[in-house]
């Protein structure tokens, strides 16, 4: 049958991607629906009950930044608060939360049924409708036919998963649940590139069964950081702690005996690992010198008993993993309550979409999440509200909008993906953004909330806060820089008091500010320097400023002068056979790479910069030609 | 389409004109240049005679400057010309000068591509302009691989991996703080970095003084044993550099004499006689010859006038790389009576008496004159000297972040920039799978 209703946009999937996917697009005004498997593991984390982490808390906050939920989520689910790097600088520092699964999908499902222009539906979708080479619609399991004018698919690893536990293996999108093979076969018979990838997880154990007296504890930060700009520590549940123990030598040598039966090793798996996030198997194989690694011991929540043991993920037989469990310190005695396992899904080639998430082949069809080479919920999420509200602007007639590199992670991650490709799951990381002092957790929402206000994906009250936010440090910002101290003003305390060299002439409290070992705290201390502001966010906002501003308006300079290439877009019709004076490697990479603009072709390798004046120059050629004939 | 943000510099100096240099600065930071090397900025499309200043305010040359404001100019943007009396030392002092305000090196072809981008050339002239720039790009990589040889080459690849390593070691520290590792804490990444500054500043004092970057142009002497090549060194070194005798196969090594022609120095290389020997030391001779060959800007093929061009001296032209200049020498006319003489790719002279020699020498001279559009080898050297001096500042900033301020982050970024700049001198600007190493070197991960 087909649905008597239509929608501007459908989204398939309810992971992360899924949902912030269907959220963006709701929440700008389109008619949106959220197709998906089961209502019930809507927001279901798969893997590891944690959000955040370097370059990870960076999206979160990005995602929040935009109108998001992930962080909102994270604050009401988190149960173990960390601020990773606080002792380096603040472009590196990243919150991370370990969730509480059941309350983590409860905060989702609460944000996707209050919003008004979003529904839900339950079933599989096998089929795409099509209109000519556009997308049209879908098709579900059961032949129910709804009718949209773009759909975003985010079905995660679910596309003809296979999961192995060391011999056996059986279909599957995760532990669980169902894969999804008919549309895997329907997408395959597209012209996308598609590849496998694999990932993989830990068995859990019983809480019960682990000798926790023996263990390092692990507490959560104080201060406790929190994610969203809407959050409060009102939002966080009761606080627990990790623990963490270590492989030795005698579970290296269980595992070494078990190899033979690893599907990883003797070949059954072809999709490509993660080698950030190696499984247990691997780390010992490749580092065959190391005699002990590291685990985390993570809690799943505060109304479960099962732990996640961080840093032993496997797909060895069942037998050997029960052995190599218990060979660890603590675990002695655990009980496995699941097996860890790999799996092996679909990817497409993300080359193939252009910098909105829409694929080249067919418009109107979006991608995002894990079947674009990605892992992480951050990740997901991160692409999934992209893709959404693309969708939803498309629809609406409106221009599309993507971050560039130096605005946020997202467009890094972006650019990455559509530039490069990727050979195995891509995960965030801080070292992938060359801007990475502009690209801070603490200025997501500086960069990013004007524009989500704009998009029609920032409401009332978000909006609200973060204006007075602003407002008080650009005011705190202008007071420092307006503001001069004369050291005969000091007390002789509080000379004695001041961090560094002895001020020997007036200068701005900014200036004195920028020295390096001053701080805002310390700098207020002197009562000639107040009043103060109260809100410690305002006031690490500003320090941050005043301090990297050398480092940041280096930055911007750097970005202003690749802006001309960044902005220069290269038409989809160009024939690079008419370039002249372009080399034969560079004009195949430029074909198969098919970059939008001059920016991005810079940032395949082996085009230099040559080939990029050639293509300015090719450029201003056919502009100069269609004027002629225009005139 | 959107000018180009930044400034570009480079000597244009027509072929073969000695005596007039002309360096031409374009873009957004010509008005501060002209000020500072001038003390003011000249009246718009008005020749004054003026002092071109250093650092220090003294005077480096006097000359005309020309200051055309865009877009009235021909690239479309601020344009300043400055016409020297120098040679290319001293044009290199100009150009060098221009870069320490601000102005980068020009690629080659720049100032055409900028000027078709900003409508101030015709459809017509597009292709032309491609070429340029394509056959620009690939003379400039010629020159940066001639002043790049040997040791100074090796030397930057090592201290470029080197970097990547220290890079390595700081990524991994930020992007991974829950390892049972911390580079920055531990001194290794210190350590690491002390040993790079003692290299590069070892580098950078050499390729200053010159010993490691070639300059100047390679002309090397080939041909037939007993043609005359060590009496030509001879004469045009002006001293008695190399053994002669009646003996072929004489000269075994390489002989390499530094002249002056035009201000430029210029390295004349005399080579073993090339012929099939079967005396080992000869034939190793002869391998020396031709990879001085395979370097050279320029061969004087020497040929004995007495014997006339015959097969060998064929055979010995096929095999010279096609893309080389080459110039036909015939020598000891003393004997043949030919008149001395020059024509397009012949001279005639003799070695022995000095006959004809001047006729060559202002051969050489219009040949070694800066080729108008593209890079030149001062060009390549002085990218590389300020690239080195850029890494260097970039590492001493990226050590008082670490020691100073503990800043790893702040850090990082220096030696980002760091390697930016050094991968400019060999081209390597690819960024290197930094995130690809960590994984490969560290057990990383849960
Ligand atoms: C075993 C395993 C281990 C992992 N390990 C890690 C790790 O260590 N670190 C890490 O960062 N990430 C890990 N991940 C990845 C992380 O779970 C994903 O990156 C993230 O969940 C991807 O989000 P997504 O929204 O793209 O897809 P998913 O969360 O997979 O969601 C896909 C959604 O689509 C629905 N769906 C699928 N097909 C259909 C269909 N045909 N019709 C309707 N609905 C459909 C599914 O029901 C599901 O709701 C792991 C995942 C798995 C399964
Ligand atoms: N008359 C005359 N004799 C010359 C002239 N140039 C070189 N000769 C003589 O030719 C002989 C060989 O000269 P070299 O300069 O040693 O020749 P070469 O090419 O270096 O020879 P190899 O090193 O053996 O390859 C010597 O006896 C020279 O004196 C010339 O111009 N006139
Ligand atoms: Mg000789």
């Amino acid at each position: 049958m087909k649905y008597p209703e239509s929608f501007d946009v459908i989204v398939v999937g309810g992971g992360h991607a899924g949902v912030e996917a269907a959220l963006a697009s709701a929440r700008s005004g389109a008619s949106t629906l959220l197709l998906t498997h089961n209502i019930e593991t809507i927001g279901q984390m798969s893997c590891n009950p944690a959000i955040g982490g370097i370059g990870k808390g960076h999206l979160v906050k990005e995602i929040d930044a935009l109108g998001g939920v992930m962080a909102r989520a994270a604050d009401r689910a988190g149960i173990h608060f960390r601020m990773l790097n606080r002792r380096k600088g603040p472009a590196v520092r990243a919150t991370r939360a370990q969730a509480d699964r059941v309350l983590y999908k409860a905060a989702i499902r609460g944000f996707v049924e209050n919003e008004p222009n979003l529904k839900l539906f339950q079933q599989a979708v096998d089929d795409l409708l099509m209109d000519g080479d556009r997308v049209a619609g879908v098709r579900t399991q059961m032949g129910l036919e709804f009718a949209a004018n773009a759909v975003v698919l985010t079905v995660g690893t679910f596309l003809d998963g296979l999961i192995h536990i060391g011999e056996s293996q059986h279909r599957g999108g995760r532990a669980g649940d169902p894969p999804a093979i008919a549309l895997a076969q329907r997408l395959r018979e597209m012209p996308f590139r598609v590849s496998r990838l694999k990932t993989g997880t830990p068995p859990r154990i019983d809480a019960r069964s682990i000798d926790f007296s023996m263990l390092e504890t692990q507490p959560g930060d104080e201060p406790r950081p929190v994610f969203s700009l809407r959050g409060s520590h009102d939002d966080h549940p009761r606080q627990m702690v990790c623990h963490i123990t270590h492989t030795n030598v005698q579970t290296h040598e269980l595992i070494m005996e078990g190899l033979d039966r690893s599907p990883m090793y003797s070949g059954v798996i072809e999709g490509v690992g993660p080698r950030y996030c190696p499984s247990i198997e691997d780390k010992i194989v490749r580092f065959a010198g190391k005699e002990s690694h590291q685990i985390f011991i993570e809690p799943e929540g505060l109304t479960s008993n099962e732990v996640y043991p961080n840093g032993i993920s496997t797909s060895l037989p069942f037998d050997v993993q029960y052995a190599f469990v218990r060979s660890i310190k603590g675990f002695e005695n655990a009980f496995i309550t699941r097996p860890g396992y790999a799996i092996e899904y679909d990817f497409f080639d993300p080359r193939d979409l252009r910098n909105t998430l829409e694929t080249r082949f067919v418009p109107g069809l979006f991608f995002a999440g894990q079947i674009n080479g990605t892992t992480g919920y951050e990740e997901a999420a991160a692409q999934g509200l992209l893709a959404g509200i693309n969708a939803a602007l498309q629809v609406q007639g409106k221009e599309s909008w993507s971050p560039a590199r130096d605005e946020a992670y997202i467009g890094v991650m972006v650019d990455d993906l559509i530039t490069q490709g990727t050979l195995e799951p891509y995960r965030m990381f801080t070292s992938r953004a060359e801007h990475r002092l502009l690209l801070r957790e603490d200025n997501a929402d500086l960069r990013l909330t004007e524009t989500g206000r704009r998009l029609g994906l920032v409401g009332d009250e978000q909006w609200a806060l973060f204006n007075a936010k602003r407002e008080a440090v650009e005011q705190e910002l202008s007071r420092l820089h307006d503001t001069w101290l004369h050291p005969a003003r000091l007390s002789d305390a509080e000379l004695a008091a001041l961090p560094g060299a002895e001020p020997t002439r007036e200068y701005r409290l900014e200036e004195l500010l920028r020295r390096p070992d001053m701080t805002y705290d310390a700098l207020m201390s002197v009562a000639a320097a107040g009043p103060p502001v109260t809100d410690p966010v305002v006031a690490e906002q500003v320090e941050i400023q005043v301090k990297y501003s050398g480092y940041i308006a280096r930055q911007r300079e750097e970005i202003a002068k690749l802006q001309g290439q960044e902005k220069t877009a290269l038409p989809d019709t160009i024939d690079y056979a008419d370039v002249v004076g372009l080399s034969h490697e560079v004009r195949q990479k430029l074909t198969e790479h098919r970059p939008e603009t001059i920016g991005q072709a810079s940032r395949i390798p082996g085009v230099t910069p040559a080939a990029l004046s050639l293509l300015m120059v090719h450029l201003k050629k056919i502009a100069s030609r269609k004027q002629k004939k225009s005139a | 389409m959107n000018a180009p943000a930044d400034t570009i510099a480079a000597v244009a100096t027509p072929r073969g004109r000695g005596g007039v240099g002309i360096v031409r600065v374009s873009g957004p930071l010509v008005e501060s240049i002209a000020k500072a090397m001038l003390g003011t900025c000249p009246a718009p499309r008005y020749a004054s005679y003026q002092r071109f200043l250093d650092a220090a305010g003294e005077p480096l040359d006097e000359g005309i400057a020309l200051f055309f404001p865009g877009p009235h100019s021909f690239t479309g943007e601020d344009v300043l010309e400055l016409q020297g009396h120098g040679g290319p030392v001293l044009m290199d002092m100009l150009l060098s000068r221009c870069l320490e305000l601000g102005a980068r090196p020009a690629h080659p072809g720049e100032f055409s591509e900028r000027a078709f981008l900003n409508d101030k050339l015709d459809l017509t002239q597009a292709e032309a302009i491609a070429d340029l720039i394509d056959s620009g790009s690939e003379q400039a990589a010629r020159s940066a691989l001639r002043s790049l040889q040997g040791d100074f080459s090796r030397v930057i690849d090592s201290i470029l991996d080197d970097l990547v390593g220290l890079r390595m070691y700081v990524e991994a520290a930020l992007d991974f703080p829950e390892e049972e590792i911390d580079f920055l804490a531990d001194g290794e990444s210190l350590s690491r970095l002390d040993a790079l500054l003692d290299q590069l500043q070892e580098v950078f004092r050499k390729a200053a003084q010159g010993t490691l970057l070639r300059e100047g142009l390679h002309l090397v002497i080939a041909g037939q044993p007993n043609a005359g090549k060590s009496s030509l060194l001879n004469q045009l070194a002006g001293r008695e550099a190399a053994i002669v005798t009646d003996i072929a196969g004489t000269t075994r090594d390489v002989l390499k004499e530094q002249i002056q022609l035009d201000g430029m120095p210029v390295h004349v290389i005399d080579t073993a006689g090339l012929r099939n020997s079967e005396d080992p030391v000869e034939r190793e001779g002869i391998r020396r010859a031709w990879a001085e060959i395979e370097r050279a800007d320029l061969v004087l093929l020497l040929i004995d006038d007495e014997t006339g061009f015959v097969a060998a001296d064929q055979q010995i032209l096929d095999q010279l790389p096609a893309r080389l200049p080459v110039i036909r020498v015939y020598n000891k006319i003393d004997r043949t009576g030919h008149e001395p003489g020059v024509t397009d790719d012949t001279v005639y002279l003799s070695a022995k008496s000095g006959i004809g020699i001047d006729a060559l020498r202002a051969k050489l001279e219009a040949a070694v004159g800066y080729e108008a559009g593209t890079e030149g080898l001062f060009t390549a050297r002085r990218r590389h000297l300020r690239a080195l001096e850029e890494t260097l500042q970039a590492l001493q900033r990226a050590r008082r972040q670490l020691v100073d301020y503990q800043a790893g982050e702040l850090m990082a970024e220096e030696l980002r920039q760091a390697q930016a700049q050094l991968g400019q001198i060999t081209g390597r600007f690819t960024s290197d799978d930094l995130l690809g190493e960590i994984f490969s070197s560290f057990c990383i991960g849960k």
